[in-house]
């Protein structure tokens, strides 16, 4: 466990061993080099009276997928919009706990939720292209964020484009509405335009869910190839993409993690017997 | 790549919030501000003759409005006898027979440009066709004014409230063997909470109006005996006394204005209501 | 109806016991549909008719004459087409501005217990019949502007041809801004409804790419909503256009073209409500009926512009996200 940040005195202390605690298995955690990027200690949701997620620990490794799966409504969408505190723009959505990135709880007041925001970018469920041209969708981050001259910002635009495996599609029409691309098209621009501001972790809360099979396939390999430069933590509810794209895996039932490990252990070896289950489509 | 500080941004949001927030409350207090003036001048008059005696002589203190209470509600009453059926009908064409056909969309069309009518010119076309023709400003010319502005709201609103009611419920109707009409009917029950709330909206907008009536029912020191003569009504009262001289007068104006102001909100918050237990 | 039920099932194709039941009422629905092609054409055709005396004596020039001379007969429409739009255009430079930052305050500032009141405030005064506007600004409004508003512009923007003159309170000015507080919450609570509309998934995007919550609403969602906004400024727009009773009160009823806001004026609407109970002569009511027209020509091109605009949206609109 890590040691509790010095910015957060709030932070309870370490948590008591939970009955729902994750097992953890042991050599999985040996595929990851160096300290964890993201580290969940006793996470708790709640949606104004109503608990959502139940002490939650999980360690994401850094260059590391890590898919998180469940039955719909298990709370896996909601941990995830806990790592660049989301949740927040809902007054009624609480998390306390601890959310450490590279060590710092990010769940601390004194969090600047801009630069969170920079250094963990978002992948949504339906493509959130902007009302605005190709090009000013992928600039939209870096003039945020950036100070680029005319030529920098148009290199940094096609470096992203490129990194989304967009490029070749849009290069002859960066002037052109982003919403008038495909559907999967427009969820690589919405990739393009998470990475051009250069963030360390990449959340994707179902990214495939509303694209075809062909433009799916297309995500995944970008998945493969994002992992390079990213951490990146992808929600599925499609089990043969987890087992397809990630490295890691954490199984989320009711709020709490019920197993977590390294992929090819939980999809043939689970511990729990929820997990197998699951996995093998007996419910969810 | 250079970074950007984020302290500007995080300035001009503040400073957006701020203003926004601030800018918002003066629109906002201003309204209030009309409100509670109107209340404050318009309540003094209040008194028992406003509501039971004739108006007095011009420059002559005392007297009430009754007359025009009384004529308001007759011409309203009037306008939605007329109003509301014939654009109810008009709606029900539009939403069960004239949905993709070339009327339909010719109608559509006319609601929405009489919708946008001002209702100064509606005034003035009534008064082409009723009143020159008759040779007397009446109360049915009036009345039929402010039906004709109920008109296009009541037949859209009509509209918009039966294409929300699901198919499979028409549908389940005729497959048992009911006629068109009572299909209809029952698509109109489940419409109801919205078509109250579409037709008490439209009474408020037409018992505010002013516009219309200048040159249909004009306006009449007496009682309304018949709708054939000029019909004393609050909002042309609340004008001429407003432009008059006489201090009684303007106080009168003030009071008439409360009314209305109030019979309106109170019809409009009424409409709120039902459409709450529709959404229900 | 219990029985017929079981009867159709026993027999689909049983005749209908009253078979005019539904022609009837048809055709019913059909003629009252029918009336409002009926009335459009008839509002038109009358309006045309009625200014036959003053088309047939000034012809287009009624347009751009300055001149309005019951005594000698003789009819221009400039000075009141021109008070209808410097009113209107006053009315919307100050009304649009203010709505869009109170529905932005009301959908992405406030927080819902201010909101949700606030909001269902504001759509119940778009009821507020006009001529409570009217009052207000000829008592309360146009005073304070001869003490106070009149004088300080005066001072600081004197200068200007547009702030001379003696602040009598009345005139285009306060006729254009009690216009504005007219419309305000009308376009306010169609502003915050597009607003409203804008996905929660496309702010949240933006959100997480690191804005500040000025920034989205600048950047995304009045982006996404601009065209439903500009849908709202028509509407507001034609209905400022041929408002009466909150401008008749206060424009001060000039048929003369004055450089100054603060001057009196007219426009189509208020001339109408002052002059027509009381003109008695031929010309005179021809030329009030032909200034009817010339407004509904003008609402007729607005309604118009706002019905290709709606279309448009809608057609994007069932494009998707």
């Amino acid at each position: 466990m890590n040691a509790t940040s010095p910015e957060s005195p709030l932070t309870p202390p370490p948590a008591v061993p939970r009955p729902h605690v994750a097992v953890r298995s042991g050599p999985a955690a040996a595929d990851a080099d160096g300290p964890p990027k993201i580290s969940v200690r006793g996470l708790d949701f709640h949606y104004g009276k109503q608990q959502a997620l139940f002490g939650n620990d999980l360690d994401i490794a850094a260059n590391r997928v890590t898919a998180v799966i469940g039955p719909s409504g298990c709370g896996k969408s909601t941990h995830l919009r806990v790592y660049n505190r989301i949740y927040q723009l809902y007054r009624d959505q609480r998390a306390s706990g601890e959310v450490l990135l590279d060590g710092v709880n990010l769940l601390s007041p004194a969090t600047d939720l801009i630069e969170l925001r920079r250094r963990v970018g978002m992948i949504f469920q339906k493509p959130t292209p902007f009302p605005m041209s190709i090009y000013e969708n992928v600039a939209y981050g870096l003039k945020l964020h950036y100070r680029l001259g005319k030529g920098e910002m148009a290199e940094a635009v096609e470096r992203a484009l490129r990194g989304a495996a967009l490029w070749d599609e849009v290069k002859d029409a960066l002037d052109r509405p982003g919403t008038a691309l495909s559907g999967g098209q427009q969820q690589r621009l919405c990739i393009a335009r998470a990475i051009a501001v250069r963030p360390e972790v990449l959340l994707m809360d179902e990214p495939t869910s509303a694209i075809d099979p062909v433009a799916t396939a297309k995500i995944e390999d970008l998945i493969e190839e994002l992992k390079r430069d990213f951490t990146i933590v992808v929600v599925t509810h499609n089990m043969q993409q987890a087992a397809r794209v990630s490295d890691f895996t954490a199984f989320f039932f009711e709020g709490r993690i019920v197993e977590f490990g390294a992929t090819r252990q939980i999809f043939t070896k689970p511990v729990h017997r929820q997990t197998e289950d699951y996995i093998t489509g007996r419910f969810g | 790549m250079r970074r950007r500080s984020s302290r500007g941004r995080k300035a001009a949001d503040a400073a957006v919030r701020a203003v926004a927030s601030l800018a918002a409350l003066l629109g906002i207090g201003v309204l209030a501000l009309i409100l509670a003036e109107v209340a404050r001048r318009g309540a003094p008059a209040l008194d028992g003759a406003f509501f039971t005696a004739l108006p007095g002589p011009p420059g002559v203190e005392g007297g009430g409005l009754a007359n025009a209470i009384l004529g308001t509600l007759a011409l309203t009453a009037a306008a939605t006898a007329i109003g509301v059926p014939l654009g109810m009908l008009a709606g029900v064409y539009l939403s069960e027979f004239g949905r993709d056909t070339r009327l339909g969309a010719a109608v559509r069309f006319c609601v929405n440009v009489l919708m946008g009518l001002p209702s100064i010119l509606v005034g003035l076309f009534v008064w082409t066709v009723l009143v020159v023709p008759f040779r007397s400003f009446s109360g049915h010319a009036g009345a039929v004014a402010l039906a004709l502005i109920m008109l296009p709201v009541v037949a859209r609103t009509t509209e918009d409230m039966l294409a929300l009611v699901p198919h499979a419920l028409r549908e389940g109707a005729l497959a048992v063997g009911a006629p068109r009409w009572r299909s209809t009917l029952i698509a109109f029950k489940a419409a109801r909470g919205g078509l109250i709330t579409g037709v008490l909206l439209a009474v408020a907008r037409v018992s505010g109006e002013t516009a219309p009536l200048l040159f249909t029912a004009l306006n009449s020191p007496f009682w309304p005996r018949s709708m054939s003569e000029p019909v004393a009504n609050l909002t042309v009262t609340v004008f001429q006394y407003a432009m008059s001289p006489y201090a009684d007068w303007q106080a009168k104006a003030w009071g008439a204005s409360l009314l209305i102001m109030a019979a309106v909100l109170t019809t409009s918050l009424l409409a709120r209501t039902f459409a709450r237990e529709r959404t229900r | 109806m219990t029985t017929n039920r079981h009867a159709t099932a026993a027999e689909p194709e049983r005749r209908h016991p009253r078979p005019w039941g539904d022609p009837l009422f048809r055709g019913l629905a059909a003629a009252a549909a029918g009336l409002f092609l009926l009335l459009t054409a008839a509002v038109f055709v009358e309006l045309v008719r009625g200014s036959e005396l003053s088309l047939a004596k000034f012809g287009f020039s009624f347009l751009w004459r300055e001149a309005w001379n019951p005594v000698t007969g003789d009819f221009g429409a400039l000075s009141s087409i021109a008070g209808t739009l410097i009113s209107t255009l006053i009315a919307m430079a100050l009304a649009v501005p203010l709505s869009l930052v109170i529905a932005l305050f009301l959908v992405e500032l406030a927080p819902p217990a201010v909101a949700k009141p606030v909001g269902a405030a504001i759509e119940l005064l778009a009821a507020v019949p006009s001529i409570i506007y009217g009052m207000w600004g000829l008592f309360v409004f146009a005073p304070f502007m001869a003490d106070h508003v009149q004088p300080f512009l005066s001072a600081r923007l004197g200068f200007l041809p547009l702030f001379q003159g003696p602040p009598m309170g009345i005139g285009m000015l306060t006729a254009g801004i009690i216009l504005a507080l007219m419309i305000l919450p009308f376009i306010t609570s169609v502003m915050r409804d597009v607003l409203k509309m804008v996905p929660p998934v496309v702010k949240e995007a933006g959100y997480g790419m690191g804005s500040t919550v000025w920034e989205v609403a600048r950047q995304v969602t009045v982006r996404y909503g601009a065209r439903g906004m500009a849908g709202a400024c028509l509407l507001g727009l034609g209905r400022a256009v041929g408002e009466t009773m909150a401008v008749t009160f206060v424009i001060g009823n000039n048929h003369r073209l004055g450089a100054s806001l603060f001057d009196a004026g007219n426009t189509i609407a208020s001339a109408l409500a002052n002059e027509f109970a009381e003109a008695a002569d031929p010309l005179y009511l021809s030329a009030l009926v032909e200034l009817g027209l010339v407004l509904f020509l003008i609402t007729f091109a607005i309604q118009g512009l706002t019905h290709v605009w709606i279309r448009r949206l809608e057609r994007s609109a069932g494009r998707g996200l």
